[in-house]
Protein backbone atom coordinates (compact mmCIF):
# COMPACT_ATOMS: atom_id res chain seq x y z
CA UNK A 1 0.00 0.00 0.00
CA UNK A 2 1.10 3.28 -0.60
CA UNK A 3 0.36 5.86 1.89
CA UNK A 4 -0.39 9.59 -0.13
CA UNK A 5 2.03 9.32 -2.93
CA UNK A 6 5.38 9.81 -1.23
CA UNK A 7 5.56 7.41 1.57
CA UNK A 8 5.19 3.61 1.21
CA UNK A 9 3.95 1.60 4.40
CA UNK A 10 5.77 -1.73 3.46
CA UNK A 11 9.15 0.01 3.11
CA UNK A 12 9.06 1.78 6.54
CA UNK A 13 7.82 -1.60 8.47
CA UNK A 14 10.66 -2.96 7.17
CA UNK A 15 13.01 -0.84 7.61
CA UNK A 16 11.65 -0.31 11.40
CA UNK A 17 11.27 -3.69 11.49
CA UNK A 18 13.64 -4.43 14.89
CA UNK A 19 11.24 -1.52 16.37
CA UNK A 20 8.20 -1.55 18.13
CA UNK A 21 6.96 1.23 15.12
CA UNK A 22 6.36 -1.75 12.86
CA UNK A 23 3.08 -2.51 12.00
CA UNK A 24 2.43 0.39 13.82
CA UNK A 25 2.19 3.52 11.19
CA UNK A 26 -0.65 5.45 11.21
CA UNK A 27 -0.53 8.07 8.33
CA UNK A 28 -3.13 10.60 7.83
CA UNK A 29 -3.02 12.94 4.43
CA UNK A 30 -4.25 15.56 6.55
CA UNK A 31 -4.89 15.80 10.24
CA UNK A 32 -5.51 19.09 12.58
CA UNK A 33 -2.42 18.00 14.71
CA UNK A 34 -1.08 14.73 15.16
CA UNK A 35 0.09 15.33 18.76
CA UNK A 36 -3.88 15.90 19.77
CA UNK A 37 -4.80 12.67 17.79
CA UNK A 38 -1.58 10.50 19.82
CA UNK A 39 -3.18 11.77 22.94
CA UNK A 40 -6.39 10.76 22.12
CA UNK A 41 -5.06 7.45 21.23
CA UNK A 42 -3.31 7.22 24.20
CA UNK A 43 -6.28 8.08 26.43
CA UNK A 44 -8.30 5.06 24.86
CA UNK A 45 -5.26 2.55 24.70
CA UNK A 46 -3.53 3.33 21.63
CA UNK A 47 -0.54 0.74 22.18
CA UNK A 48 3.42 1.79 22.93
CA UNK A 49 5.38 2.11 19.57
CA UNK A 50 2.19 3.67 17.97
CA UNK A 51 2.99 6.43 15.44
CA UNK A 52 0.94 9.11 14.08
CA UNK A 53 1.94 10.78 10.60
CA UNK A 54 0.79 13.55 8.79
CA UNK A 55 1.35 14.69 4.73
CA UNK A 56 -0.13 17.86 6.48
CA UNK A 57 -1.67 19.51 9.70
CA UNK A 58 -4.38 21.85 9.91
CA UNK A 59 -3.97 22.98 13.22
CA UNK A 60 0.20 21.78 14.26
CA UNK A 61 1.38 23.49 17.40
CA UNK A 62 4.08 23.96 19.62
CA UNK A 63 4.93 24.95 23.17
CA UNK A 64 2.54 28.18 24.53
CA UNK A 65 -0.37 28.06 21.67
CA UNK A 66 2.58 28.46 18.97
CA UNK A 67 1.41 27.19 15.64
CA UNK A 68 3.56 25.07 13.71
CA UNK A 69 3.17 25.61 10.04
CA UNK A 70 2.69 22.31 8.57
CA UNK A 71 1.51 22.54 4.74
CA UNK A 72 1.19 19.51 2.85
CA UNK A 73 4.32 17.85 0.99
CA UNK A 74 6.71 19.79 3.26
CA UNK A 75 7.43 18.30 5.91
CA UNK A 76 7.80 15.51 8.77
CA UNK A 77 4.76 15.73 11.33
CA UNK A 78 4.73 13.00 13.48
CA UNK A 79 3.50 12.01 16.84
CA UNK A 80 5.42 8.78 18.56
CA UNK A 81 2.91 7.28 21.51
CA UNK A 82 5.31 5.84 24.28
CA UNK A 83 4.42 3.79 27.63
CA UNK A 84 7.43 3.91 29.52
CA UNK A 85 7.86 1.73 32.79
CA UNK A 86 9.97 5.06 34.06
CA UNK A 87 9.37 7.27 36.76
CA UNK A 88 7.05 10.63 35.35
CA UNK A 89 10.32 12.93 36.21
CA UNK A 90 12.57 10.70 34.77
CA UNK A 91 10.46 11.18 31.28
CA UNK A 92 12.46 14.38 30.91
CA UNK A 93 15.37 12.81 29.26
CA UNK A 94 13.05 11.90 26.42
CA UNK A 95 12.27 15.33 25.22
CA UNK A 96 16.78 15.85 25.44
CA UNK A 97 16.85 12.50 23.71
CA UNK A 98 14.38 13.28 20.47
CA UNK A 99 16.61 16.62 20.10
CA UNK A 100 19.50 14.59 19.97
CA UNK A 101 17.66 11.68 17.73
CA UNK A 102 16.52 14.10 15.52
CA UNK A 103 19.59 15.85 14.76
CA UNK A 104 21.39 12.52 14.38
CA UNK A 105 18.58 11.36 11.59
CA UNK A 106 19.67 14.67 9.86
CA UNK A 107 23.20 14.03 9.81
CA UNK A 108 22.95 10.40 8.41
CA UNK A 109 20.62 11.48 5.58
CA UNK A 110 21.62 14.81 4.58
CA UNK A 111 25.53 15.17 6.53
CA UNK A 112 24.32 18.46 7.69
CA UNK A 113 25.62 19.66 11.09
CA UNK A 114 22.23 21.19 12.72
CA UNK A 115 22.79 22.65 15.78
CA UNK A 116 20.27 22.14 19.06
CA UNK A 117 18.78 25.17 20.75
CA UNK A 118 17.99 23.57 24.93
CA UNK A 119 15.80 21.72 25.06
CA UNK A 120 15.48 20.45 21.43
CA UNK A 121 14.64 23.37 18.86
CA UNK A 122 16.58 21.94 15.80
CA UNK A 123 18.44 24.78 13.98
CA UNK A 124 20.64 25.46 11.19
CA UNK A 125 22.74 28.80 12.32
CA UNK A 126 20.01 31.10 13.37
CA UNK A 127 16.97 29.66 11.92
CA UNK A 128 14.85 26.87 13.32
CA UNK A 129 13.60 24.25 10.92
CA UNK A 130 13.07 21.88 13.73
CA UNK A 131 10.83 21.19 16.76
CA UNK A 132 9.45 18.88 19.38
CA UNK A 133 7.02 18.96 21.86
CA UNK A 134 6.21 16.41 24.44
CA UNK A 135 2.89 15.83 26.12
CA UNK A 136 2.40 12.74 28.77
CA UNK A 137 -0.31 11.96 31.30
CA UNK A 138 1.27 10.40 34.28
CA UNK A 139 -0.21 9.41 37.82
CA UNK A 140 2.10 10.20 40.74
CA UNK A 141 4.31 7.14 40.03
CA UNK A 142 3.62 6.06 36.52
CA UNK A 143 3.80 7.25 33.32
CA UNK A 144 -0.03 6.45 31.27
CA UNK A 145 1.46 7.41 27.84
CA UNK A 146 3.73 9.75 26.89
CA UNK A 147 3.40 11.63 23.22
CA UNK A 148 6.67 12.73 21.31
CA UNK A 149 5.68 15.55 18.93
CA UNK A 150 8.11 16.29 16.30
CA UNK A 151 7.63 18.35 13.12
CA UNK A 152 10.74 19.06 10.79
CA UNK A 153 10.82 21.31 7.77
CA UNK A 154 12.19 19.28 5.05
CA UNK A 155 11.07 20.84 1.59
CA UNK A 156 9.29 23.83 2.83
CA UNK A 157 9.97 26.55 -0.42
CA UNK A 158 9.78 29.96 1.15
CA UNK A 159 7.85 30.92 4.58
CA UNK A 160 5.70 34.18 5.27
CA UNK A 161 7.96 37.42 5.96
CA UNK A 162 7.08 37.12 9.25
CA UNK A 163 8.53 33.48 9.73
CA UNK A 164 11.04 33.91 7.42
CA UNK A 165 13.60 35.22 9.30
CA UNK A 166 13.35 32.52 12.02
CA UNK A 167 12.53 29.69 9.87
CA UNK A 168 14.08 27.83 7.46
CA UNK A 169 13.74 23.83 5.76
CA UNK A 170 16.26 21.46 4.19
CA UNK A 171 15.65 22.85 1.05
CA UNK A 172 15.96 26.40 1.59
CA UNK A 173 19.63 25.60 3.38
CA UNK A 174 21.01 23.02 0.50
CA UNK A 175 19.05 23.28 -3.01
CA UNK A 176 18.01 19.65 -2.66
CA UNK A 177 15.00 17.17 -2.19
CA UNK A 178 15.83 15.66 0.30
CA UNK A 179 13.07 12.28 1.35
CA UNK A 180 11.03 12.37 3.90
CA UNK A 181 10.52 8.99 4.06
CA UNK A 182 14.19 8.34 4.76
CA UNK A 183 14.29 11.34 7.36
CA UNK A 184 11.36 9.65 9.18
CA UNK A 185 13.03 6.35 9.23
CA UNK A 186 16.18 7.28 10.45
CA UNK A 187 14.36 9.26 13.24
CA UNK A 188 12.34 7.06 14.26
CA UNK A 189 15.42 3.92 14.44
CA UNK A 190 17.44 6.79 16.27
CA UNK A 191 14.51 7.42 18.57
CA UNK A 192 14.09 4.14 19.37
CA UNK A 193 17.42 3.17 20.15
CA UNK A 194 17.69 6.96 22.91
CA UNK A 195 14.21 6.02 24.55
CA UNK A 196 15.70 2.03 24.50
CA UNK A 197 19.00 3.39 26.60
CA UNK A 198 16.45 5.10 28.98
CA UNK A 199 13.61 2.58 29.25
CA UNK A 200 15.98 0.24 30.72
CA UNK A 201 17.19 0.15 34.14
CA UNK A 202 19.82 -1.29 33.46
CA UNK A 203 21.45 1.37 31.02
CA UNK A 204 19.24 4.33 32.11
CA UNK A 205 22.19 6.10 34.25
CA UNK A 206 24.74 5.85 31.17
CA UNK A 207 21.87 6.39 28.73
CA UNK A 208 21.29 10.12 31.03
CA UNK A 209 25.06 10.70 31.54
CA UNK A 210 25.72 10.30 28.07
CA UNK A 211 22.74 12.46 26.77
CA UNK A 212 24.24 15.14 28.86
CA UNK A 213 27.96 15.32 27.27
CA UNK A 214 26.37 14.96 24.03
CA UNK A 215 24.53 17.97 24.41
CA UNK A 216 26.74 19.91 25.49
CA UNK A 217 29.17 18.95 22.52
CA UNK A 218 26.09 19.23 19.70
CA UNK A 219 24.68 22.46 20.74
CA UNK A 220 26.49 25.97 20.76
CA UNK A 221 23.82 27.59 23.15
CA UNK A 222 24.60 25.39 26.30
CA UNK A 223 27.74 27.11 27.01
CA UNK A 224 28.99 30.89 26.68
CA UNK A 225 25.90 31.74 25.17
CA UNK A 226 24.22 35.33 26.06
CA UNK A 227 20.58 34.62 26.02
CA UNK A 228 17.43 36.07 27.01
CA UNK A 229 15.13 33.60 28.84
CA UNK A 230 10.88 34.09 28.63
CA UNK A 231 10.92 32.25 31.76
CA UNK A 232 8.31 34.66 34.61
CA UNK A 233 9.35 37.84 34.34
CA UNK A 234 12.19 36.96 31.56
CA UNK A 235 15.80 37.54 32.30
CA UNK A 236 19.12 37.35 30.40
CA UNK A 237 22.36 36.05 30.91
CA UNK A 238 25.30 33.56 29.56
CA UNK A 239 24.37 30.43 29.22
CA UNK A 240 27.00 27.86 32.02
CA UNK A 241 25.87 23.80 30.71
CA UNK A 242 23.58 21.79 31.92
CA UNK A 243 22.79 20.42 35.53
CA UNK A 244 22.82 16.95 36.59
CA UNK A 245 18.84 16.91 35.83
CA UNK A 246 19.53 18.46 32.16
CA UNK A 247 18.28 21.93 32.94
CA UNK A 248 20.11 24.91 31.77
CA UNK A 249 22.21 26.97 33.80
CA UNK A 250 22.38 30.69 33.24
CA UNK A 251 24.39 33.35 34.76
CA UNK A 252 22.87 36.33 35.46
CA UNK A 253 23.83 39.84 37.38
CA UNK A 254 21.97 38.21 40.19
CA UNK A 255 23.80 34.79 40.33
CA UNK A 256 23.27 31.53 38.40
CA UNK A 257 19.67 30.71 37.13
CA UNK A 258 18.07 27.03 36.21
CA UNK A 259 16.05 27.26 33.47
CA UNK A 260 12.81 24.72 33.84
CA UNK A 261 11.25 25.31 30.49
CA UNK A 262 11.31 29.01 29.08
CA UNK A 263 12.41 30.08 25.70
CA UNK A 264 16.05 30.69 24.66
CA UNK A 265 16.85 33.26 22.47
CA UNK A 266 19.93 34.90 21.34
CA UNK A 267 19.98 38.74 23.13
CA UNK B 1 4.89 21.25 63.76
CA UNK B 2 7.32 18.41 64.03
CA UNK B 3 11.04 18.68 63.93
CA UNK B 4 11.87 18.63 60.67
CA UNK B 5 9.35 21.24 59.51
CA UNK B 6 11.07 23.46 61.91
CA UNK B 7 13.85 22.56 60.57
CA UNK B 8 12.49 23.01 56.85
CA UNK B 9 10.96 26.87 58.48
CA UNK B 10 14.39 27.57 59.87
CA UNK B 11 15.79 26.80 56.14
CA UNK B 12 12.92 29.23 54.63
CA UNK B 13 13.66 32.23 56.92
CA UNK B 14 17.45 32.17 56.37
CA UNK B 15 16.35 31.77 52.09
CA UNK B 16 14.29 35.03 53.18
CA UNK B 17 16.98 36.35 55.02
CA UNK B 18 19.69 35.86 52.14
CA UNK B 19 17.72 37.12 49.74
CA UNK B 20 16.19 40.01 51.58
CA UNK B 21 13.04 39.40 51.24
CA UNK B 22 11.06 41.78 53.45
CA UNK B 23 7.87 40.05 53.63
CA UNK B 24 6.46 36.32 53.16
CA UNK B 25 3.27 34.62 53.78
CA UNK B 26 2.41 31.36 52.73
CA UNK B 27 -0.77 29.21 53.10
CA UNK B 28 -0.11 25.17 52.22
CA UNK B 29 -2.85 22.62 53.64
CA UNK B 30 -3.41 23.54 57.47
CA UNK B 31 -0.38 25.05 57.87
CA UNK B 32 0.13 28.73 57.19
CA UNK B 33 3.17 30.74 57.71
CA UNK B 34 3.42 34.77 57.66
CA UNK B 35 7.48 36.13 57.50
CA UNK B 36 8.00 39.63 57.93
CA UNK B 37 11.64 41.47 58.91
CA UNK B 38 11.95 45.07 60.14
CA UNK B 39 14.56 47.05 58.40
CA UNK B 40 14.17 48.07 54.01
CA UNK B 41 15.65 44.71 52.78
CA UNK B 42 13.85 44.90 49.17
CA UNK B 43 13.48 41.81 47.06
CA UNK B 44 16.14 40.95 44.57
CA UNK B 45 14.87 40.02 41.57
CA UNK B 46 17.51 37.61 40.55
CA UNK B 47 16.96 35.56 43.47
CA UNK B 48 17.13 31.61 42.63
CA UNK B 49 13.18 30.63 42.29
CA UNK B 50 14.39 27.14 42.15
CA UNK B 51 15.42 27.33 45.33
CA UNK B 52 12.57 29.36 46.60
CA UNK B 53 10.16 26.37 44.83
CA UNK B 54 11.96 24.04 47.17
CA UNK B 55 11.23 25.50 50.07
CA UNK B 56 7.85 26.09 49.20
CA UNK B 57 7.20 22.26 48.91
CA UNK B 58 6.98 21.85 52.26
CA UNK B 59 4.28 21.45 53.92
CA UNK B 60 2.56 19.83 56.94
CA UNK B 61 1.04 16.53 57.01
CA UNK B 62 -2.66 16.52 55.92
CA UNK B 63 -5.11 16.48 58.93
CA UNK B 64 -2.30 17.63 61.74
CA UNK B 65 -4.13 18.81 64.74
CA UNK B 66 -2.07 21.17 66.57
CA UNK B 67 -2.60 24.66 68.44
CA UNK B 68 -1.39 27.49 66.93
CA UNK B 69 2.52 27.68 67.77
CA UNK B 70 4.91 30.54 68.32
CA UNK B 71 8.38 29.51 66.73
CA UNK B 72 11.27 31.43 67.99
CA UNK B 73 13.80 32.93 64.92
CA UNK B 74 17.10 31.43 66.40
CA UNK B 75 19.11 32.26 63.35
CA UNK B 76 18.25 35.96 62.16
CA UNK B 77 20.27 38.84 62.90
CA UNK B 78 19.08 41.20 65.53
CA UNK B 79 19.42 43.93 63.14
CA UNK B 80 16.80 42.38 61.35
CA UNK B 81 14.20 42.52 64.21
CA UNK B 82 12.63 39.52 62.52
CA UNK B 83 9.47 37.53 63.70
CA UNK B 84 7.91 34.61 62.40
CA UNK B 85 4.39 33.00 63.26
CA UNK B 86 2.97 29.74 62.62
CA UNK B 87 -0.40 28.68 63.00
CA UNK B 88 -2.27 25.55 62.28
CA UNK B 89 -5.54 26.43 60.89
CA UNK B 90 -8.41 27.02 62.67
CA UNK B 91 -10.27 24.50 60.84
CA UNK B 92 -8.07 21.69 60.87
CA UNK B 93 -10.81 18.86 62.14
CA UNK B 94 -12.39 19.91 58.81
CA UNK B 95 -9.63 19.99 56.83
CA UNK B 96 -8.58 16.64 57.45
CA UNK B 97 -10.83 15.64 54.61
CA UNK B 98 -9.03 17.61 52.54
CA UNK B 99 -6.90 15.74 49.83
CA UNK B 100 -3.74 17.24 48.61
CA UNK B 101 -3.35 16.79 44.74
CA UNK B 102 0.86 16.86 44.27
CA UNK B 103 3.11 17.51 41.15
CA UNK B 104 4.71 14.17 39.72
CA UNK B 105 7.38 16.25 37.92
CA UNK B 106 9.57 19.48 38.47
CA UNK B 107 8.12 22.57 35.79
CA UNK B 108 6.47 25.46 35.49
CA UNK B 109 2.86 24.94 36.72
CA UNK B 110 0.15 26.27 34.36
CA UNK B 111 -4.02 26.61 35.19
CA UNK B 112 -4.82 26.90 31.76
CA UNK B 113 -4.04 24.38 28.27
CA UNK B 114 -2.53 27.54 26.34
CA UNK B 115 -2.23 31.20 27.10
CA UNK B 116 -5.55 33.08 27.45
CA UNK B 117 -7.81 30.12 27.30
CA UNK B 118 -9.80 29.40 30.65
CA UNK B 119 -8.57 27.53 33.18
CA UNK B 120 -8.89 23.49 33.53
CA UNK B 121 -10.57 24.14 36.88
CA UNK B 122 -11.53 27.33 39.26
CA UNK B 123 -12.07 26.88 43.30
CA UNK B 124 -15.72 25.51 43.83
CA UNK B 125 -15.60 23.22 40.66
CA UNK B 126 -16.61 19.34 41.20
CA UNK B 127 -13.61 17.30 40.10
CA UNK B 128 -13.69 13.24 39.03
CA UNK B 129 -10.59 11.14 39.30
CA UNK B 130 -8.67 11.63 36.05
CA UNK B 131 -10.18 14.67 35.35
CA UNK B 132 -6.92 17.05 34.47
CA UNK B 133 -6.52 19.69 36.68
CA UNK B 134 -3.37 21.77 35.28
CA UNK B 135 -0.11 21.29 33.28
CA UNK B 136 3.71 21.13 34.41
CA UNK B 137 5.79 22.30 32.22
CA UNK B 138 9.69 21.29 31.99
CA UNK B 139 11.76 21.54 28.89
CA UNK B 140 8.96 20.86 26.53
CA UNK B 141 7.45 18.47 27.99
CA UNK B 142 3.69 19.56 28.87
CA UNK B 143 2.67 16.96 31.80
CA UNK B 144 -1.11 16.71 31.71
CA UNK B 145 -1.77 16.38 36.11
CA UNK B 146 -4.91 14.66 36.56
CA UNK B 147 -7.11 14.91 39.67
CA UNK B 148 -6.03 11.26 41.52
CA UNK B 149 -9.18 11.98 43.58
CA UNK B 150 -12.90 12.84 43.11
CA UNK B 151 -13.78 16.37 44.95
CA UNK B 152 -14.25 19.46 45.27
CA UNK B 153 -11.35 22.15 44.59
CA UNK B 154 -11.07 24.05 47.54
CA UNK B 155 -7.66 25.61 47.17
CA UNK B 156 -5.21 25.91 44.38
CA UNK B 157 -1.61 26.47 46.13
CA UNK B 158 0.25 27.80 43.12
CA UNK B 159 0.28 30.54 40.81
CA UNK B 160 -0.24 30.47 37.30
CA UNK B 161 3.83 31.12 35.54
CA UNK B 162 4.79 29.89 39.30
CA UNK B 163 7.79 26.78 39.44
CA UNK B 164 7.33 23.88 40.94
CA UNK B 165 9.16 21.21 42.33
CA UNK B 166 8.64 17.32 42.41
CA UNK B 167 6.29 16.64 45.20
CA UNK B 168 5.21 20.25 45.77
CA UNK B 169 1.55 20.21 46.56
CA UNK B 170 -0.81 22.01 43.92
CA UNK B 171 -4.12 21.62 44.89
CA UNK B 172 -6.48 21.16 47.98
CA UNK B 173 -10.21 18.77 47.09
CA UNK B 174 -12.10 18.31 49.67
CA UNK B 175 -13.55 14.77 49.55
CA UNK B 176 -17.37 14.41 48.43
Amino acid sequence: MTLGSIFESAAIDAALRNTPFAGQMHFFPSIHSTNTHAMAAGEHGAPHGSVFFADEQTAGRGRSSHQWQSPAGCGIYASILLRPTIAPGDALWFSLAAGLAAQDAIAQVTTLKTDLRWPNDLMLGKRKFGGILTEMNAEATRIRYLVIGIGINVLHPAFSPDLAPIATSLLIETGLPWSRQEILIALLQSLHRETSALSDPATSDAGQSSILDRVEAMSTWVRGRRVRVDEGEGFTGVTEGLDARGFLRVRTAQGLRTVFSGGVRDF
Amino acid sequence: MNPEELEQLKELIEFLKENQIGEFALERGDLKVSVKFGGEQTAQPGMDVASLARLLAMQSPAGAVAPPVHVPVPSVAPQMHASAEVSSSAEASEEADLHIVKSPIVGTFYESPSPGASAFVKIGDRVENGQVLCIVEAMKLMNEIESDAAGEVVKRLVQNGQPVEYGQPLFALKKV
